[in-house]
């Protein structure tokens, strides 16, 4: 019994995950877990399996071994997926020939939503006035903004970025990091994947660095930075950033 | 499944693709339907020689198999495959969604190409004081048999797609078969060209191929036999593509 309410509490659940492409292997063994209310980054070096991980945890790949969970269940078997999870997992997913509404409509009926929710996350994306513009002529910020508007089409509880920082300039960065911070203290929980360790530093509680398909480290940033490093290369009377642990551990030490 | 089948029947109506292939179907239908009444011999105007300008409306099949591949082709290149399939996991609703769609635009397709071309191929023969010989039963099979040639081979078309996955791969080779190869097996070995799904098309919607051809009686199957076999094919052909979209990795 205790075990069930431990795992409902759980918002994401990964065990020993594993995807293999015929000889190479993107995720090897990798376990976490993500309680709910909390903004978790997810860090890693290009093709050390952020994409990955995160595409076998929505369903959109099929692990080689162990599972991905949501609320306590594969992504496929969830009942209404659009208003448990909200995912942007490329920025670029739209038919450039088709409207950013129309995009979102699409998406609100097979979600079974009403259609009224598409004008909302337009609203609260800024995208009212651009709604009728073919996503052809967005920019890549405005992209990020429909993106992210169809991952809160409906009002998940979850929500998992990929590298929504690409692309933002300074005032959308700051937009994105008031939203994640307010979704989360509605007790909303996001994983977000980025490459800028600079504004991850900013925007989350803690964090999950994996490379080469491992996990290296994970933590709260605080218990993270009051690390020791690996290597002796950093001055050792300065306190340790995130960067510098960041590079400590996906740096190559095969010299 | 309502909602998914309206979100696909959105995704068709909102760009430009769908009203580009029915424009380009109308395009063709009115080139080769005038063309071919115009060089039409007066002195041969016996009834099959008049389905030589009046079978022009098969095209519609064409243009319904390429709606029905671009829908499916579409999402895998521009990636909203990954919305699609995040809103509904299960890939064989999205399919079947795909395939019931398609086949709605594909009947559409085919009732449009087939009256477009009875009207023009009457007016342009009729203007040339040669007598129409087709009667109410002959354009009764060509609009239902066109209408349904047209939605069996969208969905047909979505099967494809799926399989396939490339656009240009599809599309290419949906013109190829159609327009090229089949005429191939149902000229040299009609005995199995007529099993192949063009033919069967063409059996039921009054003898011409979409090439304009006409094969002679026994060379292609009796109307009933044929919707059986395009039947087939069109649920084999979703089958297909829902075993092979199951088990994509979408990267």
């Amino acid at each position: 019994m205790t075990e069930v309410i431990e795992a409902e509490r759980e918002v994401v659940t990964v065990r020993s995950l594993s995807k293999r492409y015929r000889d190479v292997t993107a995720v090897e063994d990798l376990s976490f877990s993500l309680s709910a209310g909390t903004v978790t980054g997810f860090l890693g070096p290009n093709g050390a399996g952020k994409t990955t991980t995160l595409r076998l945890l929505v369903g959109l790949a099929a692990p080689s071994a162990g599972e991905a969970l949501v609320f306590g269940r594969p992504y496929c078997e969830l009942e209404r997926p659009a208003c448990t999870v909200g995912a942007v997992l490329e920025s670029g997913d739209f038919d450039p020939g088709r409207s950013g509404r129309d995009h979102l409509r699409a998406l609100a009926l097979a979600a079974g939503l009403p259609s009224g929710r598409v004008e909302e996350v337009l609203d609260t994306v800024g995208l009212t006035q651009a709604a009728r513009r073919r996503v052809g002529s967005y920019s890549l910020g405005m992209r990020q903004r429909l993106s992210l508007a169809g991952a809160l089409l409906g009002e998940p509880r979850l929500l998992v970025l990929d590298e929504p920082a690409n692309g933002l300039d300074p005032e959308g960065m700051h937009w994105l990091r008031t939203s994640l911070a307010a979704f989360a203290r509605d007790g909303g929980t996001v994983l977000i994947s980025s490459h800028v360790l600079s504004e991850i530093a900013q925007t989350v509680d803690r964090v999950i660095i994996i490379n080469r398909g491992r996990i290296v480290a994970s933590g709260p940033i605080d218990q993270l930075t009051a690390q020791r490093p690996r290597r002796r290369r950093q001055r050792p009377l300065r306190r340790l950033t995130l960067e510098d642990v960041y590079l400590d551990l996906t740096t190559s030490t095969a010299l | 499944m309502t909602g998914l089948l309206r979100s696909e029947l959105l995704k068709l109506r909102t760009t430009r693709r769908t009203a580009g292939l029915a424009l380009g179907m109308v395009a063709l239908v009115c080139l080769v339907v005038i063309l071919h009444g115009m060089l039409f011999p007066a002195r041969l105007a016996n009834h099959d020689d008049e389905m030589k300008v009046f079978g022009w409306g098969a095209m519609g099949t064409l243009f319904a198999a390429l709606l029905g591949a671009l829908s499916i082709t579409s999402e895998l290149r521009h990636g909203t495959i990954r919305p699609t399939f995040l809103v509904t996991p299960d890939r064989r609703r999205v399919l079947a969604a795909k395939a019931l769609a398609a086949t709605m635009v594909g009947v559409a397709f085919g009732v449009v190409a087939e009256a477009l071309t009875l009207a023009l191929g009457a007016l342009v023969l009729s203007s040339r004081g040669i007598p129409i010989r087709l009667d109410g039963g002959d354009v009764i099979q060509l609009v239902l048999g066109g209408a349904l040639g047209a939605a069996a081979w969208a969905a047909l078309g979505v099967g494809i797609g799926a399989v396939l996955r490339n656009q240009v791969f599809t599309v290419a080779g949906i013109c190829a078969w159609l327009l090229f190869i089949e005429s191939l097996f149902v000229g040299d070995l009609p005995g199995a060209g007529r099993y192949l799904p063009g033919a069967a098309a063409a059996a039921i919607g009054g003898g011409s191929t979409i090439t304009g051809e006409v094969p002679a009686h026994p060379a292609l199957l009796a109307p009933a036999l044929g919707v059986v076999v395009l039947l087939l094919y069109a649920a084999g052909s979703t089958a297909a593509g829902i075993v092979s979209t199951e088990r994509l990795d979408v990267s």
